[in-house]
């Protein structure tokens, strides 16, 4: 017994130290921003196909565009205003413009203890849009996640 | 490393201390005096000296059923906050544990004295949690929001291993691993706790732990327990090699 009192401050020292090490927080690896998917299909063949050139940004907001003429977009990822439940988007498909409208809610979700709170959606009506260039748009999956989900097939 | 560190030093204590007595038992039974036991968790308040974020303390009770089985009660408190850049936590809450206790070392070894098991507890957790503030920012700027106080109920199934050795009379000291499985995180999958009282983040489906423990004893019966003494197998041996010798003789 007399050998295991001069252990003590040892014992205490590396478990300081553990509890140190252990409970240092973390860094953020996940991924946060719940965005809207969309792919781009042909409505003559109805084949998955990206636009050659793509142009989006959310209405009014022309100086801070999302994609710039970028070529081969596949899928389009939109981000949603958590703030309110509709927002718009100008569409430039190949130099012609549209705009689409969605209408949703959003409901906060905790992404964990490092990364914190984000925003989840879900559609709760079909998305209005121009037919300058798109036929149609349809829903596929209503929940707007950080998953790699499809959420909506644009049709041009 | 270190906590390895921790254990090595535990378990030594135990082996050396029981080889010893194992050596000084040479008869068929020994006495065990049975125990109601108090112990309560030490590294909680100490880390609060450290980080005055969070406070969790435990307590229990154990009352030996027989040299091996014990049943367990215990009951604890936290008060957690947490902040950081883009949000703001705070969770309050009390939890309960009952299971069983079981000591893997012989009667003879442990003598009542030692203690090196697993415990299996379930664990039921009541607990006040707030988010006053949280910041997210996208695309279209900023957006603040904070989610209001609400009381949760949720619960988790433990797995604990640990050492308990009798540092003096009717007092001991120990450690146990915490291995955990979350039930029921008392809220929404999407709203899952940062913390969940006496289980630790509640975003997690599986969580660890370890915890030190203060044990005072009050011994209240005493039983005699027959030691079963292994047969050695070299014996067996010896006669089978006399009788091959002595048929091989005629």
């Amino acid at each position: 017994m007399r050998s295991f009192k001069t252990y003590i401050p040892g014992a205490i020292f590396a478990w300081t130290l553990a509890v140190m090490v252990s409970c240092t927080p973390g860094s953020c690896f996940e991924k946060t921003d719940a965005l809207l998917t969309a792919s781009f299909y042909r409505n003559d063949a109805g084949k998955l196909q990206p636009p050659d050139s793509l142009t989006l940004f959310g209405l009014k907001m022309d100086t801070n565009k999302i994609y710039n003429k970028t070529l081969n977009v596949q899928p389009a990822l939109l981000p949603l205003n958590a703030d309110t439940t509709s927002c718009s988007f100008v569409i430039r498909i190949n130099g012609i413009t549209d705009t689409m409208t969605f209408w949703y809610s959003s409901y906060p979700h905790l992404v964990s203890m490092e990364c914190g709170y984000t925003f989840y959606h879900q559609l709760v009506d079909k998305p209005s849009v121009t037919d300058n260039i798109i036929d149609s748009v349809n829903i596929g999956n209503r929940n707007i996640t950080t998953l790699d989900v499809e959420n909506i097939r644009i049709y041009y | 490393m270190w906590k390895t560190y921790a254990y090595i030093i535990s378990f030594l204590i135990v082996l050396v201390n029981t080889q010893i007595r194992a050596q000084e038992q040479p008869d068929d039974s020994v006495i065990i005096p049975l125990k109601i036991k108090a112990g309560i968790e030490v590294s909680g308040p100490v880390i609060y000296f450290t980080d005055k974020n969070i406070l969790s303390t435990e307590g229990y009770i154990s009352v030996d059923l027989n040299e091996k089985l014990a049943v367990y009660a215990g009951v604890g408190y936290s008060d957690f906050k947490y902040s950081q850049y883009n949000y703001s936590y705070l969770n309050k809450g009390i939890f309960i544990k009952a299971g069983v206790d079981f000591n893997m070392l012989k009667p003879e070894i442990s003598m009542g004295k030692y203690w090196a098991g697993i415990g299996l507890r379930y664990g039921l957790s009541t607990f006040i949690a707030e988010t006053p503030s949280f910041w997210y920012k996208n695309y279209w700027g900023t957006v603040l929001s904070s989610l209001g106080t609400s009381t949760r109920l949720g619960h988790f199934l433990e797995v604990s291993p640990g050492v308990r050795v009798e540092l003096f009379r009717n007092f001991s000291i120990g450690w146990s691993v915490s291995l955990r499985r979350l039930i029921y995180s008392g809220t929404s999958k999407d709203l899952r706790p940062i913390y969940f009282p006496g289980y630790g983040s509640g975003a997690k489906p599986f969580s660890t732990g370890i915890s030190y423990f203060m044990v005072f004893n009050i011994p209240f019966k005493k039983i005699k327990v027959e030691i079963k003494k292994e047969i050695p197998e070299e014996t067996e041996e010896t006669t089978e090699t006399e009788d091959q010798i002595s048929i091989q003789g005629k």
